[in-house]
């Protein structure tokens, strides 16, 4: 995935999965702030992720990615965006 | 007996032959067993009936929607034992059902429904007696619930969504003389044990028999502020859940009894005091002589919600399960568990905090017969076998 800076990206993404207007997803936004973000929402969400940015979807990171924060750091630290 | 034998379009992963197996159950009422290859390359069913080629087909895309649904895209759990006890000794290797049958401790009325006897009743109330020394120990409050739950309680908490095919109803005849006098006059039962009255003789459903103990508790919390912020609590009910072919002897009760210790407050509180219980408990069945192992797990969600909700309770270990051994076939089986629901009926049902956040719950839960039914598994009917703290409450 690519084009704008990548908490641009990773928003866009929740919104897509979670099926929200991208302005609810603000960057403090974590696991449970939204109705929609819950468990089944935050598989959603892993789910996109891995097509999007091919984050490794795996307990340890079903349970880290819990908030935008840490969807992006993760992203940042670990997958070219470009 | 008609053999229908199925390729799997996707192959199960060996953690899915066993969640894959239970589900089949439920795919059509020609299927009176269900079987998977160990390595999940073929799926066996037995029909009480012959099928035609249409009937075969649609049965054949009904079980590869199971098995897709399942598994497409499945993560694999990533099993955390907590506790391994499962090496402990004990001296009996059969499964006692027969020789319960026989001796008229056990008495079937229908799949999954059994009669218990002196025997099987003293060590039900041997374990309530442990779990209730549990509860004492956390000064829970006692409460009692009713059998029937309303619809829309469970309907509020997505329990239709999750749990679909395991789901009771209650109903009784309509308000109406005529309904009512004919069903006096001509109810019976054909060879199966099907009642005879077509369906408008009975009211709509609203009422359904209650699949937990704790949802009770929530749902009499709900729309308010939880006073004080925290609270644990205990309570012992008839639980059901439907498991058609899957029912048999008591590993799987259609009705069965469950004892709780329920916890809410904010997380910190819950957390903590799961886990307490579990290092009590621990304590009790070394004292009891269980070889048992205490893992993570996932609940038995259907097909629909089962891939993602259970990846979801793996990752943030929200089960434990207390699981026995059953020697006779080298096997284990739940006998209870230790869980956190994080806010999701805090939030589903509005019950807050005092600093209005929505309160967390969890449960420690113990299904009694089946606890009694993996001790008889481990230690046999002969008293003179089983561990002494056990064999002095039962004879005093």
């Amino acid at each position: 995935m690519s084009n704008g800076p990548l908490i641009e990206q990773v928003q866009a993404t929740l919104a897509e999965a979670l099926q929200v207007p991208i302005e609810e997803i603000t960057p403090e936004l974590a696991l449970g702030d939204l109705p929609q973000w819950d468990s089944m929402g935050h598989m959603e969400v892993m789910m996109l992720l891995e097509q999007k940015f091919d984050v490794e979807i795996n307990p340890d990171t079903i349970a880290a990615l819990v908030s935008v924060a840490a969807i992006c750091e993760h992203i940042g630290q670990n997958h070219s965006t470009s | 007996m008609n053999t229908l034998k199925i390729i799997p379009q996707i192959e199960i992963p060996d953690h899915l032959v066993g969640e894959v197996k239970s589900k089949l159950a439920y795919v059509d009422e020609a299927i009176v067993k269900a079987a998977v290859a160990e390595d999940g390359k073929e799926i066996t069913l037995e029909l009480s009936e012959a099928v035609d080629e249409l009937s075969r087909m649609r049965l054949e895309e009904k079980v590869q929607r199971v098995v897709t649904s399942m598994t497409q895209g499945a993560f694999k759990p990533n099993v955390q034992v907590l506790e391994d006890h499962m090496a402990i000794d004990t001296p009996y290797r059969y499964d006692p059902t027969a020789k319960l049958m026989e001796c008229g401790e056990l008495s079937r009325e229908t799949n999954g429904v059994f009669t218990l006897g002196p025997l099987i009743t003293r060590l039900v109330n041997f374990f309530e007696d442990k779990f209730l020394n549990l509860a004492a120990s956390f000064d829970a409050e006692p409460y009692r619930f009713p059998t029937l739950i309303p619809a829309r309680f469970l309907e509020r908490v997505n329990y239709f969504h999750a749990f679909p095919h395991s789901l009771t109803f209650a109903t009784h005849l309509r308000e109406d003389l005529d309904a009512i006098d004919h069903f006096a006059q001509q109810a019976g039962c054909d060879v199966h044990g099907n009642l005879n009255q077509p369906p408008q003789s009975f009211a709509k459903i609203k009422t359904l028999l209650s699949p937990a103990v704790c949802y009770h508790l929530y749902f009499s919390l709900a729309d308010k502020p939880l006073p004080g912020g925290k609270m644990i609590a205990t309570a012992v009910g008839q639980c059901f859940r439907y498991e058609g072919i899957n029912l048999t002897s008591l590993e799987r009760l259609w009705n069965f009894t469950m004892r709780e210790v329920i916890f809410i407050g904010d997380k910190d509180f819950v957390l903590e005091n799961r886990e307490i219980s579990r290092n009590r408990m621990a304590q009790v069945f070394e004292d009891i002589g269980l070889a048992y192992r205490v893992e993570t797990a996932n609940d038995p969600f259907f097909i629909g919600e089962f891939r993602k909700q259970a990846a979801f309770q793996s990752a943030f270990q929200l089960k434990y399960e207390i699981r026995a051994r059953l020697p006779f076939k080298d096997s284990t089986l739940a006998v209870g568990s230790y869980n956190y629901h994080q806010d999701f009926f805090g939030r589903h049902l509005n019950i807050t905090l005092p600093d209005g956040n929505p309160v967390h719950t969890g449960c420690t839960a113990f299904g009694l017969e089946r606890m009694a039914y993996a001790f008889l598994c481990q230690y046999g009917l002969d008293y003179e076998q089983w561990p002494a703290s056990v064999r002095e409450y039962i004879h005093g």
